[in-house]
């Protein structure tokens, strides 16, 4: 069959911001969806979105209430959404109650209800909620699956998009003729972890749709449910191909050390104990791009977006002209709640908006930090995911990480993230001479020939400045306890 | 707690909206019932009968303490208002008294809309209710109407 042959199916708009990635561009039209979840999942204000999203006067949207929540109530809440838009009722949005079917008939009456509702409003939309308060109570004479589908059957064939929305446990998946039935099947979960709630949805299946599979986190704020997709919206961008482009930091005896600079679309690791000057190189890197036109971000977890432009200042550095001219942004990302999804979906949108070629994330203990306690468990993934996503699309991350200073190792993280990178930077205290001075060596570059000096800096007034030449009259100089060993000409 | 002016205005409007869809020799309470049974048929379409039965008992009760008239009239399990005939045939009822009582009972179902619904629901209910009467809902929301 050739594909003007296929019959296209035309996806709707969720009216959930990053669902629609979610679900591979849109719902279905005449799709047949159960949203499933525990009370206060949010699975009627996802159906919502979807009603206010796409119902119109000649199309409009049916939303049966049943037992359960109150309508009056219902409305009472959901009014408070941004997204609710009062002048659709009646003509394009129209709740009917159908609680006293439900009480004193049964399933055949219900569905005599519904069909006479619908054929006399020829809707886009149907939401049935709860469904399951209505198929609770014993049958008589239609059985459930029978009635199911029926119901489907003649959803689709008046060519609405319907919504079941039901709490369901996870253990009913099995069993139920509900799930057999639809043709999209969406759960919310919530679940407490330590002090914070941590929302996941899960498309467990989309028939038709390449969706994106697993656990997405999605927030309920003001302006109703926000999903967060786990490939970050991405999908459909392609990789930009590998550049040959190197960036500068700057300092021009580093920038020599990494062989002209940091490959564009690399991730970048500075690693370092408290003081090393790790936010001072990651700030003198974001400043020498917006130098050269290349915008950037600087994700801030630990310190206030004024405070981070203050330090750059006492270095010389302005970071509040780019801001003012949306060739710099400064997130603060708030704390102790976050998901990793939300972060990004924070950094992507300020990536896409001054279109940012450099990211500074200071940083990656922060950012543990700033997640939510069940989050921190899937930290390493979730980078992985994150990296992969920003430097796919030409993004250069710049990552610090503290390092417990140790005189008999020498680690690069914390966190076992090495393998996440593409370039590590090591600083760190050495004891020479009576002083704790510092040094400086890049570990690893992937693609490029780096120095393999070990090299003295200082941090001035004009930020990381190296000093004079390699250290070669010192050996065990990463121990940080380095042996002096005369080896200049006699 | 009295009801708000704006809220008593649209009362009022809407039985004299029912008052002159009615023949002349109609009663007053034929126009508060109408405009009673209109938002009892709007309403329970939308939140169901058990939720407009309790909106409405609630309201009898609030429009006694300030109608005593009103003392006979109940709200059937249905939804529907009985009792208001005998309101009005009591002994040295006038017509005002009788029209007072029914003005009271559905302002306070109106208030008690907008405290649940919001104005802006609270007009759409009506709009669908008396689709030919023309409601400016910013009125109601920002003081009297001029």
């Amino acid at each position: 069959m050739s594909i003007q042959d296929k019959v296209k199916i035309n996806k709707l708009s969720t009216g959930v911001p990053g669902l629609d990635e979610i679900v591979g561009g849109g719902l279905p039209e005449f799709s047949f969806n159960i949203i499933a979840g525990a009370p206060g999942s949010g699975k009627t204000t996802l159906a919502h979105q979807f009603v206010f999203a796409n119902a119109t006067p000649e199309r409009p949207a049916l939303y049966f209430t049943v037992l359960g929540e109150s309508a009056i109530k219902m409305l009472r809440y959901q009014q408070q959404y941004s997204f609710f838009d009062a002048a659709k009722l009646p003509d394009s949005i129209r709740f009917i109650n159908l609680s006293q079917v439900v009480l004193e008939k049964d399933l055949g009456a219900v569905l005599v209800e519904i069909t006479r509702e619908v054929e006399k409003a020829n809707p886009a939309v149907v939401v049935v909620d709860s469904f399951r308060t209505m198929v609770r109570k014993p049958q008589s004479d239609m059985d459930l699956q029978s009635f199911i589908q029926r119901l489907a059957l003649f959803l689709a064939s008046w060519q609405a998009t319907t919504f079941l929305i039901g709490e369901y446990a996870e253990d009913e998946l099995r069993d139920n003729p509900i799930f057999t039935v639809a043709d999209g099947l969406f759960w919310l979960r919530q679940t407490a972890e330590r002090n914070s709630i941590v929302r996941k949805l899960q498309v467990i299946k989309l028939r038709g749709q390449d969706s994106v599979p697993g656990l997405h986190t999605f927030r309920i704020t003001d302006a109703g449910v926000q999903a967060f997709s786990r490939t970050f919206g991405l999908t459909a961008r392609k990789r930009n191909p590998p550049s040959n482009r190197r960036l500068c930091f700057g300092i021009p005896e580093l920038d020599k050390m990494l062989d002209g600079g940091v490959r564009e679309g690399d991730s970048v690791l500075i690693a370092g104990s408290s003081g090393t000057g790790k936010s001072v190189l990651a700030t003198q890197f974001i400043a020498e791009g917006i130098q050269h036109g290349e915008p950037g971000i600087v994700a801030v977890f630990e310190e206030r977006p004024e405070a981070y432009a203050e330090r750059a200042t006492s270095l010389g550095l302005d970071l509040e002209t780019p801001q003012k001219d949306g060739k710099l942004t400064i997130l603060y990302l708030r704390p102790l709640d976050l998901s990793v999804d939300e972060t990004m979906q924070s950094i992507l949108d300020a990536v896409q908006k001054i279109g940012a070629k450099r990211l500074v994330i200071d940083s990656l203990a922060g950012f543990e930090m700033a997640l939510s306690p069940g989050f921190r468990a899937d930290f390493r993934e979730s980078l992985y995911r994150m990296i992969f996503a920003l430097t796919g699309i030409g993004v250069t991350i710049l990552s610090t990480v503290e390092v417990d200073e140790s005189f008999t190792e020498f680690p690069f993280s914390t966190y076992s993230i090495s393998f996440l990178t593409d370039d590590i930077i090591r600083l760190r205290y050495v004891s020479i001479e009576g002083q704790l001075r510092k040094i400086m060596v890049v570990i690893k570059m992937r693609g490029g020939n780096h120095a393999k000096d070990i090299r003295e800096y200082e941090i001035t007034d004009k930020g990381v400045v190296i000093l004079g030449k390699r250290l070669i009259n010192y050996q065990g100089l990463i121990s940080g306890i380095p042996v002096y060993r005369d080896r200049s000409e006699p | 707690m009295t009801t708000p002016p704006e809220t008593r205005d649209l009362a009022h409007r809407l039985l004299a909206y029912e008052a002159g869809e009615g023949k002349t020799s109609e009663l007053v309470e034929s126009a508060t019932l109408r405009v009673y049974d209109k938002l009892r048929q709007s309403l329970s379409a939308f939140a169901g009968m058990a939720a407009f039965e309790s909106l409405a008992l609630r309201a009898l009760m609030q429009a006694k303490s300030e109608a005593p008239g009103l003392w006979a009239v109940q709200v059937a399990e249905d939804g529907s208002l009985q009792g208001l005939g005998e309101f009005e045939s009591q002994i040295g009822i006038d017509e005002d008294l009788a029209g007072e009582g029914g003005l009271v009972l559905i302002a306070r179902l109106l208030g008690l809309l907008r405290i649940f619904l919001g104005e802006a629901l609270t007009f759409s209910l009506l709009r669908s209710a008396w689709p030919r009467e023309v409601f400016d809902d910013r009125n109601l929301a920002h003081g009297r109407k001029a």
